[in-house]
């Protein structure tokens, strides 16, 4: 059983539409449906659904009663002895009322369903849930957003620079450190040559020493030139 | 101003008043003539039961869809925070379906963090390096002192 299927003005009788709920669905064009998206945002189900699940509900529970009612009034037949009203005409008394429970559910059921869509399950245009008050916090246009990712980007690069100069300026401070380790070394060896001529006492030990390496430089280049000469020498003897 | 659960709780009742009215005894009874001819008293006690359980599944509907949608607590919670917006006048706004678009400024205040702390960070690394370069520099100096040293020790043992 379906409801009247005309669409029309409220508080006639008969010529009232159903509600939305029971609506047959129509072309996007014939009904501007709000989805109610930022409702169901918040509710966590869509208003429409919600009427749509009560209405069922609401029926089927109208339905259900009834045939209680008609099983009952069959049953109570059965047991009065020459009965003569039969199961079909109880089955018309109960199309009857049906019928007439149904028209008025389906008025009374739209005029609830148009409060509680307008008053009870909706959002007021104004109204901005608290979970979304960033969005007014931080307008941020698709522009800003991609400067503020570029400067993240420049800014990591940067950092890692800085990172890797601080790893060769690290590496270097080692690397100072030996050789600063082997030069001091070097530098007290001959810090101990000094003082090592100082205790023997050798006087200028270093200038002698100084002396020394010359003379034996002399003594070098002079004995070159003796085996020169020796060998000029053999030379002369030999052509002679 | 009745506050939604109010106004939830008003708008069904009201509708199972009028309901039960339209469907009155005598509207039964009239459809039911056969019986009622019949069973007067029964008619009558039927329908006391069929208006009951009516009521009565109705009734528990509702709250079933209560409190699975826990609509009570979302009453309220809608009721304070239109209270808070009631100097408001301008539309609020609203998702724009491109969920990119929204997410930006759910975004904007961690990225801002995030350049902080890159900033920070960032200013303490270059400051650090500064003082290490500073050390590296000199050490390069006290290197080349003590080369000189050296050779300044080699050539007097020249």
């Amino acid at each position: 059983m379906s409801g009247p299927a005309a669409s029309g003005n409220a508080g006639e009788p008969c010529e009232t539409g159903p509600p939305l709920a029971a609506r047959p669905p129509q072309s996007p064009t014939a009904m501007s449906v709000d989805p109610m998206a930022y409702e169901t945002q918040f509710f966590g189900f869509t208003p429409q659904t919600c009427m749509l699940r009560i209405y069922i509900a609401f029926q089927d529970y109208l339905f259900e009663t009834m045939l209680v009612v008609e099983g009952v009034m069959l049953k109570k037949l059965d047991d009065i002895p020459g009965c003569k009203i039969s199961s079909s005409q109880i089955r018309k008394c109960t199309e009857k009322f049906l019928l007439f429970m149904k028209e008025h559910f389906d008025k009374l059921f739209a005029k609830m369903e148009e409060v509680l869509l307008q008053l009870v399950l909706n959002i007021p245009k104004h109204v901005l849930l608290p979970e979304d008050r960033v969005q007014e916090q931080y307008p941020c246009s698709k522009e800003e957003f991609q400067a503020l990712q570029d400067e993240l980007q420049q800014l990591r690069q940067q950092y890692r620079a800085e990172v890797a100069l601080e790893q060769a300026l690290l590496v270097e401070l080692e690397e100072q450190k030996i050789v600063k380790a082997e030069l001091e070394k070097t530098l007290q060896c001959f810090d101990e040559l000094d003082n090592i001529c100082r205790e023997h006492g050798a006087g200028n030990f270093k200038e002698s020493f100084a002396f020394l390496t010359q003379s034996c430089k002399k003594l070098q280049d002079v004995l070159k030139d003796v085996e020169e000469k020796s060998k000029k020498v053999k030379q002369h003897d030999q052509l002679m | 101003a009745p506050g939604r659960a109010q106004l939830f709780s008003t708008v069904v009742d009201t509708f199972l008043e009028k309901l039960v009215t339209a469907g009155s005894y005598q509207r039964f009874a009239n459809c039911y003539r056969c019986f009622y001819k019949l069973q007067p008293q029964l008619t009558r006690s039927i329908y006391d039961q069929f208006i009951s359980q009516l009521q009565a599944s109705i009734k528990e509907e509702i709250e079933e869809v209560k409190n699975e949608g826990n609509l009570e607590e979302l009453f309220n919670s809608l009721d304070k925070i239109v209270e808070e917006a009631k100097d408001r006048e301008e539309p609020a706004w609203r998702p724009s379906g491109i969920p990119e678009q929204d997410v930006r400024s759910a975004l904007v205040p961690y990225l801002r963090k995030h350049r902080a702390h890159l900033r920070r960070a960032l200013r303490h690394k270059e400051e650090r390096n500064g003082r290490v370069a500073e050390s590296v520099l000199m050490g390069r100096d006290s290197i080349a002192e003590l080369q000189q040293l050296i050779q300044a020790r080699q050539q007097a043992w020249q």
